[in-house]
């Protein structure tokens, strides 16, 4: 019983392309080893330099989202300050494309400007993304964000089809959020 | 003055500088979680070392092979300091591997705004 549900559910992350999912805390020593496996596999596969550098670059990105701006986060003192923040980083392919998927959840008071942020992005092409991502890299960050608009911008720029997001209340106060990136 | 060595780690560069030739390196990938650790104590050297190098010359070398969006927020920031150091004789190289797309833009984003920094993009193969 106990393989034959782990299959399962091996199997179905295979047949969705995936070729690694992690859920729960994430750390930067987590990215850190997702992220070198990550280019050690597309590397292996002879995948262009360039489209390493951009999935490792959303990845990057994505990941350090979650660490900054998930709600469900654990932060204390061991022999160093340690923040640990639940989320969920996916990677796969599909249509010749790679795909980062993150989710985590976030505070119903971060959710509409959050969700302006993306539509703004969604919408732009090419060269405006580049235009703005120069004109952010000259501002001074916005309060509170920890630099989050030229991360975002940075993964839009990156991607090769517009960006994909979606929110899922849970509850008055949070939402799942889940930001789709194909390279 | 003091010269500055700083290790590379996984996610951080190595720096290294010294205040008596006047150069400045940057090597390595920069993708760290809070970029202003990395790049604090190399501002408050390059900070040292301009507003007392009046007449002197200062070569900076740049061979980054990836950094985060935090990343090139800071180098922006670092930009901004050399090229308001209008004493200073500033020389920057940027260097990125030939095919690398992205570098290279950077390097050529970061220069739009200089013109008292002569800042020269260099692929290396």
């Amino acid at each position: 019983m106990l393989a034959k549900q782990f299959r399962a559910f091996k199997s179905t992350l295979d047949e969705r392309g995936i070729i690694f999912s992690f859920s729960g805390y994430l750390s930067e020593g987590i990215l850190y080893s997702l992220g070198d496996a990550l280019r050690q596999k597309m590397a292996l596969e002879d995948t262009n330099v360039t489209t390493i550098k951009k999935v490792f670059s959303v990845f990057v990105e994505q990941s350090q989202n979650i660490i900054r701006y998930s709600a469900e986060k654990v932060q204390g003192r061991l022999d160093k300050a340690v923040e640990l923040s639940s989320g969920m980083v996916t990677i796969g392919s599909e249509n010749g494309r790679f795909f980062i998927v993150c989710g985590n959840t976030i505070l119903e008071d971060d959710m509409a400007r959050l969700k302006g942020r993306l539509e703004i992005l969604r919408a732009m092409g090419p060269d405006e993304l580049k235009a703005y991502y120069k004109e952010q890299l000259r501002e001074p960050p916005d309060e509170g964000s920890r630099g989050a608009t030229i991360g975002l911008i940075e993964i839009a720029r990156r991607a090769s089809a517009p960006i994909e997001f979606d929110f899922d209340r849970i509850d008055a106060d949070r939402h799942f959020f889940c930001l789709k990136v194909s390279i | 003055m003091d010269n500055l060595f700083i290790a590379a780690t996984e996610r951080s560069p190595e720096v290294t500088f010294d205040s008596a030739v006047g150069t400045l390196r940057i090597k390595g990938e920069s993708y760290p979680e809070d970029a202003s650790q990395v790049f604090g104590p190399i501002f408050n050297a390059l900070q040292d070392y301009l507003v007392q190098a009046e007449g002197k010359a200062l070569k900076v070398d740049f061979e980054l092979i990836y950094f985060n969006s935090s990343s090139a927020k800071a180098l922006m920031n670092m930009f901004q300091m050399l090229e308001n150091a209008a004493d200073v004789d500033i020389v920057v190289n940027w260097q990125f591997m030939a095919d690398d797309e992205t570098m290279k833009e950077f390097g050529e984003d970061f220069s739009e705004d200089l013109e008292h920094v002569t800042f020269n993009l260099v692929p290396v193969s």
